[in-house]
């Protein structure tokens, strides 16, 4: 291995040696600007404010009359994606490994973290863009390759399911007096008396074989949000989408009783909610 | 530097580079290649090829060293009094003791399913009963954070080992990194396990035709395994991996893969074991119903209780079970006992040091 390494030293001087005498020759070089992402978490037309765990005061009240208020709201987002009206076409870097630094394009939106709410895209060749595609949990592609790190660390805050092993791409929770959740004392860990928690995870894409039942159930999703004008990026402009997230259609579309719905915890339980995550994704205004 | 002195310097580079490489490496070889191919994962011959994704976590002598303390390491459980190595030990080819059909954590507390043995793991695409896990690097967070067995959280190890006098150091030596994270430290012990392999048997000798032969009862069982057993125990690994009702008609109500499949005709399906060391594994099935081989041969016999997912191979033309006279279950057992591999239980590198 030290040898290999000196190798590639030896290569990677020669290189060099030989890029200096080709610098000479002008390199045109793509221009490339910068694109910001904002994800603003709203519960209707609200601002979302988070609640301490435990609190009895409900700031929000749904579609069926039930009152709640939010403790955690997040999800993680990977696979960006800008695309032009002309063929212009940006993908953010993706890749995984069990060093932090090298994991790229996996995003962890956490509504308890203002600046996880807002992602730059670096390296956006110039150009007109109109809309942004993305994916709303961890695929297949962040799994394959086992444990890896960064924000996909599960001792480092990330969300995982150890007992059917794959990441929690979405989680709301909260309180509301209509969830029947008893307290619970774990010893290390506490859940409230009214409490709700809904976790959507699930990412095996599994065809069936002829005849038998579709298995797994996958609510990893793709959303492609259409820009309300297009964009250009620029070396010189750092134009910004503005999306908003709320959670209350969230809750209203996927029609969630808190006293029967106040522990998703496995894929099959989170399909309902997942289902409504692309309708509660808004892409309200660009900035250019 | 003109050009065609660098073009040429970056040729001379390369050849000197590349002899030097290659004189290094057969001398090295030739001079530690005993001691370090112990430490390198082979494949063996009559084996599938492995389905761990290595070129993520490479193999190395250091790596193997940290995982097997780790594996041995009771820092891994909440009040310090469980390691790996409690539930998963050497001489049962990693599997539990036979007085615990369930693993025993924390405060004693009993876990729900019999501890597998841990061998030939580099040739499974998923793990536990349910194969619930598609990796084998997210395999012992399931019990560093299970409250019945070592009841710890992920976070709070990583405390530890950071913490801890000698980890830091080892996890640098290993993976260039002084902070000890958790994708390091499963793969530390992926490193481990994935060493555990177990291809060692009279069976393998006699399978690759190195002098051993089995006896006339051990052929006649292999025969009889062949017909009556590898529909599901197939190939060099025994098992197919897929997931099946046998017949056991427990009333525990555990879903088994359904639960991962959110399939309801997966209900009560359980991985086909593999049978190697199957004589050191007892008790058998998730729920460690059966104490030994003789009453598995009786269950499959005789014992098959009708569900609506069991599995078809189990009900021919209505007739429950796979028919067994007593005289083919001793032959059978007596092949099974040649999947024993002795040099494994005894593997040096496998043990505490």
């Amino acid at each position: 291995m030290k040898y290999l390494n000196l190798l590639m030293v030896a290569l990677t001087i020669s290189f060099i040696a030989c890029n200096e005498e080709e610098n000479d020759v002008p390199i045109v070089a793509t221009e490339t600007g910068s694109l910001k992402v904002q994800f603003d978490h709203r519960v209707g037309k609200a601002e979302m404010k988070l609640s301490e765990e435990g609190s009895t005061t409900y700031a929000y009240t749904d579609a069926k009359g039930q009152q709640f208020n939010l403790t955690r709201f997040g999800y993680y987002v990977s696979k960006i994606k800008l695309e032009g009206p002309n063929g212009e076409l940006y993908e953010d870097e993706m890749k995984v490994g069990a060093s932090a630094e090298d994991v790229k394009g996996y995003y962890h939106v956490l509504e308890s973290d203002a600046a996880s709410q807002f992602i730059t895209l670096k390296g956006v060749p110039s150009g007109k863009y109109n809309k942004v595609t993305f994916t709303l949990g961890v695929d297949e592609d962040g799994m394959k390759d086992g444990a890896v790190g960064g924000v996909l660390d599960p001792a480092e805050g990330a969300w995982f399911w150890n007992w059917n092993a794959g990441y929690i791409g979405f989680i709301m929770e909260g309180a509301s007096p209509d969830s029947p959740q008893e307290e619970v004392d774990g010893g290390g860990f506490k859940i409230y008396a009214n409490s709700f928690a809904i976790h959507v995870g699930g990412w095996k894409e599994v065809e069936p074989l002829e005849g038998q039942p579709k298995k797994f159930t996958n609510n990893v999703k793709v959303l492609t949000l259409d820009f309300d004008a297009d964009i250009t990026v620029s070396p010189k402009l750092g134009p910004k989408a503005h999306i908003i997230v709320d959670a209350l259609k969230i809750l209203d579309r996927g029609e969630v009783d808190f006293s029967t719905t106040y522990a998703v915890h496995s894929p099959v339980l989170g399909k309902p909610i997942a289902e409504q995550l692309s309708g509660a994704f808004i892409l309200d205004h660009t900035h250019q | 530097m003109p050009y065609g002195l660098s073009r040429a310097c970056l040729a001379i580079g390369l050849a000197c580079s590349l002899s030097s490489l290659v004189f290094a490496c057969t001398s090295e070889k030739e001079a530690i290649a005993p001691s370090k191919a112990l430490f390198e994962f082979a494949k063996p011959t009559n084996f599938p090829e492995p389905i761990y994704t290595f070129e993520s976590n490479p193999i190395t002598e250091e790596g193997f060293r940290l995982g097997r303390k780790l594996f041995f390491d009771p820092i891994l459980s909440s009040d310090g009094s469980v390691s790996c190595n409690n539930c998963h030990i050497q001489s049962n080819a990693f599997a539990d003791a036979q007085q615990h059909p369930f693993s025993v954590g924390v405060d004693n507390r009993i876990g729900k399913r019999n501890a597998p043995p841990l061998m030939n793991l580099a040739f499974m695409k998923e793990f536990f009963w349910d194969g619930g896990v598609t990796h084998l690097d997210f395999v012992p967070i399931n019990a560093i954070e299970s409250d019945v067995e070592m009841n710890e959280t992920l976070a709070e190890v990583i405390k530890k080992l950071n913490a801890h006098p000698e980890y830091p150091m080892l996890f640098e030596e290993v993976f260039g990194s002084e902070e000890v994270t958790s994708p390091f430290m499963l793969q530390a012990l992926s490193q481990f396990m994935l060493m555990l392999v177990s291809a060692d048997t009279r069976y393998d000798r006699f399978q690759r035709g190195v002098g051993e032969e089995l006896s006339t009862e051990e052929s006649i069982g292999l025969q009889l395994f062949k017909e009556k057993c590898a529909n599901c125990h197939q190939g060099e690994l025994f098992s197919d991996f897929s997931y099946r009702n046998n017949g056991i008609g427990t009333t525990d109500k555990d879903p088994g893969r359904s639960a991962i499949t959110d399939t309801e005709s997966d209900f009560g399906k359980f991985r086909v074991p593999s049978l190697r060391n199957v004589a050191l594994t007892a008790p058998y099935m998730h729920n460690a119903k059966f104490a030994t081989l003789e009453e598995v041969m009786d269950h499959y016999d005789r014992g098959v209780v009708d569900s609506p997912t069991l599995d078809p191979i189990l009900k021919n033309e209505g007739i429950l079970g796979i028919s067994i006279s007593e005289d083919e279950k001793k032959s059978i057992i007596a092949f099974l006992r040649t999947l024993t591999d002795h040099a494994f239980r005894l593997d040096s590198r496998f043990q505490n040091p």
